[in-house]
């Protein structure tokens, strides 16, 4: 296997990594536009491609934070496909709703597809364990919480008043159930696991 | 026997088996293909959890940057009208007088580079954005704007007013800091920059930058490159740290 090649717009991620107000800005100005337009041209507004940006650029953001994601191909080309993609995958929502798309290959294929496709998939595999989090019960979201902020289980079961035993216990049980709960969606198939 | 496999891949995933119930682990996970799929949602799952809940006053921090930003964006967008081109005038002698003028003033800047650097040169700083905190906001909006404004004076006694209800927001702190650093408090600047330094918000680096600066301003050089030098590389101020330094040694 050949190691591919780390494109110098790296400097993208790495400053959304560091929350660098100055590589957002840039990104806004140099990016964005084209975005905005495809949305409008295709049965969106700007209010719209507004929501889709943010949402694109938090799942990069926490792409990059969780899998140390490296850019391969231009951050044009990834950015925008990712954003046409969950717009795309917006209007299909709104099924009844008569839409025009203009399909246009905006770009030749750099890679960006393969990468795209994998922060998507990313993207929706934290959806769907986000949404499946907050169907757990009161009690395992609280000690999952504990658990992960405080690291050291002794005091996880003292905060929450139980013994250690049954904290370890439980922990392991709950983040089974969020497995199990993952598992029965109707969209865990399209994840590829 | 789900449980039981749950407490299992957890153990695994703590290092807490055996080297016997490692290798016991590590057979199953070969030959059982159901087990071995449930281990992987288990770990995914742990590795989803351990990031977004210890991650997230980071994530907040970030989102609610990148709102900042995003909403400046979009309402330019929405105000931003035809800018008229002037007609071309002709040539005149102002064009000359002009292009002088940015002659003298080049050879005044290059001349410059070669003098001492004081705090003058670096104190350009970025303009003030930030609206997050939750109480506050009609200060926080005039404190943004008197920093823009240059307005030192003004923005500190917001500031400080600001951060006494938010006394852990380390951006108003940085933001406090520079006040201090412009009105020649340093003792209250450098205890404020103290506090960024230690801690683990995104803006140590930049605190470490101003720490500088103030000593800078104070005329302690050697203090100015103890700080310099802990700034990292991948700091949006690495290269200007670097140019400061390079003049400083």
């Amino acid at each position: 296997m050949s190691e591919k090649k780390i494109h110098e717009d790296q400097k993208y991620i790495d400053g959304l990594l560091n929350n660098n107000s100055f590589i957002i800005e840039a990104i806004y100005q140099k990016f964005v536009p084209k975005v905005v337009n495809y949305i409008k041209q295709n049965s969106g507004d700007a209010e719209q491609a507004k929501d889709i940006i943010q949402e694109t650029i938090v799942t990069i953001y926490n792409q990059a934070k969780e899998k140390d994601l490296k850019l391969t191909c231009p951050f044009d080309a990834y950015f925008f496909l990712l954003c046409k993609r969950k717009w795309l995958n917006e209007l299909k929502k709104k099924k009844n709703k008569e839409v025009t798309i203009n399909e246009e290959l905006l770009f030749k294929d750099d890679g960006a597809q393969e990468l795209a496709y994998e922060t998507l998939l990313f993207g929706e595999k934290q959806d769907l364990f986000n949404e499946m989090f907050n169907k757990l019960g009161k009690a395992c979201k609280d000690l999952i919480k504990a658990t992960f902020k405080i690291n050291s289980m002794e005091e996880v079961a003292k905060s929450l008043n139980i013994s250690y035993a049954y904290a370890r216990k439980k922990k392991s049980l709950c983040i089974g159930q969020l497995t199990k709960l993952v598992q029965e969606s109707p969209k865990f198939n399209q994840l590829n696991y | 026997m789900q449980e039981e496999d749950y407490i299992l891949f957890d153990a695994y995933i703590n290092g807490e088996l055996s080297d016997d119930e490692i290798l016991k682990f590590q057979d199953k996970m070969d030959s059982d293909l159901e087990f071995s799929s449930n281990f992987n949602l288990y770990l995914d799952t742990t590795i989803f959890l351990q990031n977004t809940i210890r991650n997230e006053d980071e994530t907040n921090a970030f989102k609610n940057n990148l709102n900042t930003v995003s909403e400046n964006y979009f309402n330019k967008e929405k105000t931003t009208t035809k800018i008229v081109t002037p007609k071309r005038k002709p040539f005149n002698i102002i064009k000359y007088l002009a292009a002088a003028c940015i002659a003298l003033l080049v050879g005044f800047f290059v001349f410059n580079q070669f003098s001492d650097p004081t705090y003058s040169d670096f104190n350009s700083h970025e303009p003030m954005t930030i609206v997050r905190s939750e109480n506050n906001v009609k200060e926080l909006i005039e404190a943004t704007k008197a920093f823009n404004n240059k307005n030192y004076d003004k923005a500190n006694s917001l500031l400080k007013k600001i951060l006494d209800t938010d006394p852990n927001n380390s951006e108003l702190q940085l933001y406090y800091a520079i006040t201090n650093i412009e009105l020649d408090n340093f003792k209250i600047a450098d205890t404020q920059l103290n506090k960024i330094v230690v801690g683990k918000s995104v803006y140590k680096n930049r605190a470490l930058w101003y720490s500088a600066l103030s000593k800078l301003k104070q005329k302690d050089i050697d203090a100015t490159i103890v700080y310099l030098k802990q700034i990292p590389e991948e700091a949006d101020d690495f290269k200007e740290a670097q140019d400061l330094l390079d003049k400083l040694e």
